[in-house]
């Protein structure tokens, strides 16, 4: 039986609260699928564009930024920043025709375990049928 | 119709009062249609200075030049420099104004209104005039260019060779200056946004193949780079595709020196460039279609930052070069920006 195919999901968490959250899913023992590879940044707002691009082209099969709700930011509104850059992102990426489900954005507060795990599950769930990402994928 | 004589006559008036220290124009070339940047200093030379439809550049370019020559004297001339814009440009000069690039004391505005015509798209020339060869062109008496060809004069009517930005232009005149030649005349845009409709419509593979295709021509000769009048980081992310590491690179310097993207011109490296630049023009980019025009390998490089100006119009209701003091739109958030995409 041919194995079935594992997208690679590279996540930016914000430090004080996605971070927080998929930490709270594990402490908890929630199960979610095992696809992200989760990197703490200090704020949703940090993530430059180019952490997108650079994740796609080094192989992501998709890409998640998850921040504080809005108004819960700790550096205040760092994620209604990140909430105009990636809405900006994400139709430059529909437009040169890169699938709309591959790049995500979530509000995940500290105390929203179930709700980070949740959010993954529904990801893979949506990258699943579409196969690995080759589009903008470096050929080694 | 613009009026060159105007134009000459303020120039020429502006540098003998030493009111700038040279003025940033345009002089005919000795070769094709297009003329070549003047830089003139003395007002006995302002009869070099040219206006006509094939006046396609952004001048505005020079005042980053400029003010990195400035930088590096000892004592700099504070005295500003002369410019001749279009509305285009104007904008331009709006948003190096609003980033804090430029002061407003360090240009001289000459704008010039294209009125009812604007600057004119080569090819479509060329289409129109079926291999002849253009000499010469200049604004007619109404809304039409004289176009001298080895056969004689002819008249086209403007909106059949203008460039495809002019047609979709917001505001042909200047919106800043400090001496206006022609007249703000309004005219009506159906929708300033027709061209990208061609792309907008296709179904996603077939948008991504068309994309794929541009994009793989591209050789990174960084032409639009180089061209544009935003783009003056001194350090560009692109640039750390040299940067060597070995087994003696300590780790601050790759710390400090990603590398982001490989030199290689293939697709994947092409791609995240053209994105990088895209996204970096967004809320700037005033459409002066120079980066188009520049390239090469005809890489529709316009549509990329056309299709990011209409959503930041769409989404934010933001407009790059009307105001030099609104906030920039990455610098920005109203509360009731759109986040239905986020989970």
């Amino acid at each position: 039986m041919a194995e079935e195919f594992e997208p690679k999901i590279v996540a930016f968490l914000c430090k004080w609260c996605s971070s927080a959250g998929s930490d709270l899913a594990g402490v908890s023992r929630m199960e979610y699928p095992s696809n992200v590879i989760p990197i703490t940044v200090m704020c949703s707002g940090s993530v430059s564009p180019l952490y997108i691009f650079s994740a796609f082209n080094k192989g992501a099969d998709g890409v998640l930024v998850s921040g504080c709700h809005p108004g819960d930011c700790h550096y205040i509104k760092g994620n209604f920043y990140a909430r105009r850059r990636i809405a900006l992102v994400k139709k430059l990426l529909e437009y040169v025709g890169l699938e709309p489900q591959r790049f995500q954005m979530s509000w995940v507060s500290a105390a929203e375990g179930i709700k980070y795990t949740q959010v993954i599950k529904d990801f893979v769930q949506e990258l699943k049928p579409l196969g690995p990402q080759k589009k903008l994928r470096r050929i080694q | 119709m613009v009026n060159l004589e105007e134009l000459k006559k303020e120039a020429s008036q502006i540098l003998k009062e030493g009111k700038v220290k040279y003025i940033i124009g345009l002089q005919s070339s000795s070769n094709g249609l297009l003329p070549v940047p003047a830089f003139i200093k003395n007002p006995e030379d302002v009869e070099k200075l040219v206006w006509n439809p094939a006046c396609v550049y952004n001048l505005t370019l020079f005042l980053r030049d400029e003010k990195r020559r400035k930088a590096k004297e000892k004592e700099p001339d504070e005295k500003p420099v002369g410019i001749i814009v279009k509305g285009c440009d104007s904008r331009a000069i709006n948003v190096l104004l609003q980033e804090e690039f430029i002061k407003r004391d360090d240009v001289y505005i000459l704008g010039i209104s294209c009125e009812n015509t604007g600057v004119l798209d080569e090819k479509k020339l060329a289409k129109k005039l079926k291999g002849k060869k253009a000499e010469k062109v200049e604004f007619g008496e109404k809304d039409d260019f004289v176009i001298t060809t080895e056969d004689g004069k002819i008249k086209i009517a403007a909106q059949e060779v203008l460039s495809e930005r002019c047609l979709e232009c917001k505001a042909h005149f200047p919106v800043i200056y400090d001496v206006l030649i022609g007249e703000k005349t309004k005219r009506n845009i159906e929708n300033p946004f027709k061209s990208l409709e061609r792309i907008e419509s296709l179904p996603p593979e077939e948008r991504w193949k068309f994309w794929k295709e541009q994009i793989d021509k591209c050789i990174r000769c960084y032409a639009c780079r180089s061209v544009c009048p935003m783009c003056y980081c001194d350090e560009c992310v692109v640039d750390t595709i040299s940067f060597v590491v070995t087994p003696d690179t300590p780790a601050e310097e790759k710390a400090q020196k990603i590398k982001w993207l490989e030199k290689s011109p293939v697709s994947s490296e092409n791609f995240v460039y053209h994105f990088v630049r895209a996204i970096h023009l967004t809320g700037r980019c005033i459409d002066c279609g120079e980066c188009e025009r520049v390239c090469p390998l005809d890489i529709p490089i316009r549509f990329l930052n056309k299709k990011l100006e209409k959503e930041a119009k769409e989404l934010f209701d933001y407009e790059a070069g009307f105001d030099p003091d609104q906030p920039s739109l990455v610098s920005s958030f109203k509360d009731e920006d759109p986040e239905d995409f986020i989970r």
